[in-house]
């Protein structure tokens, strides 16, 4: 992520997480954050060619994704979610952002 | 070392099943959850329920636990000599273990490794703030002093509620809703683990003239009827002094006027702008003088702002 202060990172749209970055934060595994990309809850917004990274397949997010990862996660911990859980919860997580982000901009136009 | 009945925090018996134990837990669980919970002391009683579930629902951590004996909660106590958890005699001080340690590093170990007590290395906790800001703030950027007290395991291995306190850099560009990530910044690690990070959600505190759209600003601009009518130029005020703004000539109420670039920055050092909306407002208070030449211009005037009704207005005069 790039960013004018080293230690302090944006999380929205306009800036990247690395996957492995995302593990590192949200605490998911490798396995689960691919189960979450395969059921189209997550969706990379582009992969790091192979000439700058060792790892092949390496995905870079939105920014603004970390904070449901984060959450999710945090949910599978507590409550022993499943798999399917984890996707499904992503996907409402997602949606009420947007939701909360439309009211907000419908009442400043006000 | 201080005990902690696990049995009791989950509520169940000490010959519950697991499915018993599951149950209790997710039923404590949802009550208290930060993410559900509206009671301030839910935070601290969630981590209880969980680290009491972590070793229970596992049959080896849970049987181990069974071998430490019954105590009276919050009773300092000892693991009995030939405890199933310690290995081949071995004795250690318990001075700076909590209950949780002897589980946490007990799963995974091989017979003959040892056993090192409450040395293995703790990630510190993650910490989420919300805090609100001027609109003057986000346009300059601001230092904001964050007050927070966090539930947080002392020395003595007890859940308690810590203060902090920690200066953060707010930089120009922040939006409302912006989620900013501080690396390192939150609860300290223990035995050589990292820092944890600092989560802050920036909110703008609503300001009496100004409303926020992304990064463009809006203001309500009274203007008057003639102001409307021939045009003028006014002062309007924005986060950075006043401008001068040209009114053109027959503006309606509702129409938007672009001040470039007077909105709030953006992270790549650009600007969003401001737009004055103009609102017409009539004199409350009109003098005799006013109301006279008023009624001269409704005489004189076939401007009618109600045609597209299509009804007759022969008799509205």
């Amino acid at each position: 992520m790039k960013n004018d202060d080293a230690e302090l990172l944006w999380l929205d749209e306009q800036h990247e997480v690395t996957a492995s970055e995302l593990l590192e934060l949200s605490g998911l595994s490798a396995e689960e954050l691919e189960w979450l990309v395969e059921a189209g809850a997550l969706k990379p917004i582009r992969r790091v060619p192979a000439a700058v990274t060792q790892q092949s397949n390496a995905w870079c997010f939105s920014g603004e994704c970390l904070i449901a990862v984060r959450m999710v996660s945090r949910l599978k911990g507590d409550f022993d979610l499943a798999p399917d859980a984890l996707s499904l919860t992503l996907v409402l997580l997602e949606r009420i952002r947007m939701l909360e982000q439309q009211l907000q901009q419908k009442n400043s136009q006000a | 070392m201080k005990f902690k009945d696990y049995y009791e925090i989950l509520g169940v018996s000490r010959t519950a099943t697991s499915d018993e134990i599951k149950k209790a837990y997710r039923k404590l669980a949802h009550q208290y959850h930060p993410d559900i919970s509206k009671d301030p002391a839910g935070e601290e009683k969630f981590k209880e329920i969980g680290e009491a579930y972590a070793t229970l629902k596992d049959s080896e951590k849970r049987a181990a636990y069974d071998a430490l004996g019954s105590h009276p909660s919050g009773q300092e106590f000892r693991p009995p000599p030939n405890w199933s958890g310690s290995q081949g005699g071995q004795s250690y001080s318990f001075d700076d273990v909590d209950l949780s340690d002897l589980f946490a590093n007990f799963t995974g170990r091989r017979q003959g490794e040892q056993h090192h007590g409450g040395h293995r290395p703790i990630q510190g906790q993650d910490y989420e703030l919300a805090i609100q800001i001027s609109l003057e703030d986000a346009y300059h950027g601001t230092m904001v002093d964050l007050n927070f007290t966090v539930p947080e395991y002392d020395n003595q291995g007890q859940l308690k509620r810590v203060a902090h306190t920690f200066k953060a850099r707010i930089p120009k560009g922040v939006s409302h809703g912006q989620k900013l990530l501080l690396r390192g910044k939150g609860g300290k690690g223990a035995n050589g683990g990292k820092n944890g990070n600092l989560y802050l959600n920036i909110g703008f505190i609503a300001h009496p003239l100004f409303r926020v759209a992304e990064h463009d600003l809006l203001i309500d601009l009274p203007v008057t009827v003639w102001e409307a009518t021939l045009g003028a130029t006014v002062k309007v005020p924005t986060l950075d002094g006043p401008v001068n703004l040209k009114i053109p000539a027959g503006m309606n109420s509702g129409k938007k006027l672009r001040i470039k670039d007077r909105g709030l920055p953006k992270q790549n050092q650009a600007h969003g702008d401001l737009f004055a909306v103009v609102q017409i407002v009539v004199s409350p208070n009109p003098s005799e003088q006013e109301i006279a030449l008023m009624k001269q211009v409704a005489e004189i005037s076939s401007f009618n702002p109600r045609v597209h009704f299509g009804l007759d207005t022969t008799n509205e005069k």
